[in-house]
């Protein structure tokens, strides 16, 4: 199941970076989506699993598909001028990022060592625990992040409305 | 379970490879793409790169529920992100009619 879903995510972020419609990107991106979602349920983690689709394979590809459609431009524009070195070192670069990173994590034995300090399955995450411990420990910080949402909304509004 | 192990069966370092090969990816897309929207789709990627590697620190740490507390911010910051973010690439349009970052890169109109 593990393998499954994180071939779901890596090949759908795969086909995002190498496809040339940004329609079928935004799809390919919705796909990698459900894989993460597949991974938190695995992580016996439901709530974030459920938060996932419904807010980035809802409401955020919805905003990008609609945008998509509303600026009808669905292939890249040819480029301006071709910057083949910095294509190369961007690759180059990613690959040794990855390539390192991964080896860090396989050789890493403090990693190991939690690893099987937590492999016997905790108790799953519920809603109800979650909003016990949001409201307890991280109350200023939720109305912080309703404040932004709300900044955010009115800034969207004033960036695309022609004449306020 | 050892290192290759754990990435074929879902331990630890499995989800933390998915998750810097998520990272890896969502850079590539930003530096190799030169559409804003696609660039943009990178940014989310890597974002939820750092959730899947945050949710399983959480999960191996007893089941913290802090992680998941945690992940819900992060999902409003990425909602704010999206909706400005978009709304800036709509502008651009309007004025430049173009897309594309390497036609942004001057300030003048």
């Amino acid at each position: 199941m593990f393998l499954a879903f994180a071939l779901i995510t890596l090949l759908g972020a795969l086909g995002m970076l190498l496809q040339k419609n940004i329609i079928v990107a935004g799809l390919f991106m919705v796909a990698s989506f459900f894989g993460v979602a597949g991974l938190f349920v695995l992580l016996g983690n439901p709530v974030a699993a459920a938060l996932q689709i419904i807010v980035y394979t809802g409401a955020i590809l919805v905003l990008v598909l609609f945008v998509i459609m509303m600026l009808n431009s669905h292939e890249e524009e040819p480029a301006e001028t071709s910057r083949p070195i910095q294509r190369w070192v961007s690759v180059v670069l990613s690959l040794a990022l990855a390539a390192g990173a991964v080896k860090l994590v396989l050789a890493s034995k403090g990693l190991q060592q939690l690893a099987e300090k937590g492999a016997p399955v905790p108790q799953g995450v519920t809603l109800q625990g979650v909003g016990a411990v949001l409201f307890a420990n991280h109350l200023l910080g939720f109305e912080v992040a309703g404040l932004m949402l709300l900044a955010a909304m009115v800034g969207a509004v004033a960036l695309t409305k022609r004449n306020l | 379970m050892t290192g290759m192990d754990a990435i074929l069966h879902g331990g630890l370092q499995g989800y933390l490879v998915v998750a810097l090969l998520l990272f890896a990816i969502g850079l590539a897309s930003v530096l190799l793409r030169r559409t804003l929207l696609l660039q943009f789709m990178g940014v989310e990627l890597m974002l939820n790169a750092a959730n899947v590697a945050l949710l399983a620190f959480a999960r191996y740490h007893g089941g913290d529920l802090q992680g998941t507390v945690f992940y819900l911010f992060i999902i409003a910051v990425a909602a704010c992100e999206a909706a400005v973010g978009l709304a800036l690439i709509i502008g651009l349009y309007r004025h430049r009619d173009t897309t594309d970052s390497d036609r942004a890169a001057s300030l003048k109109q």
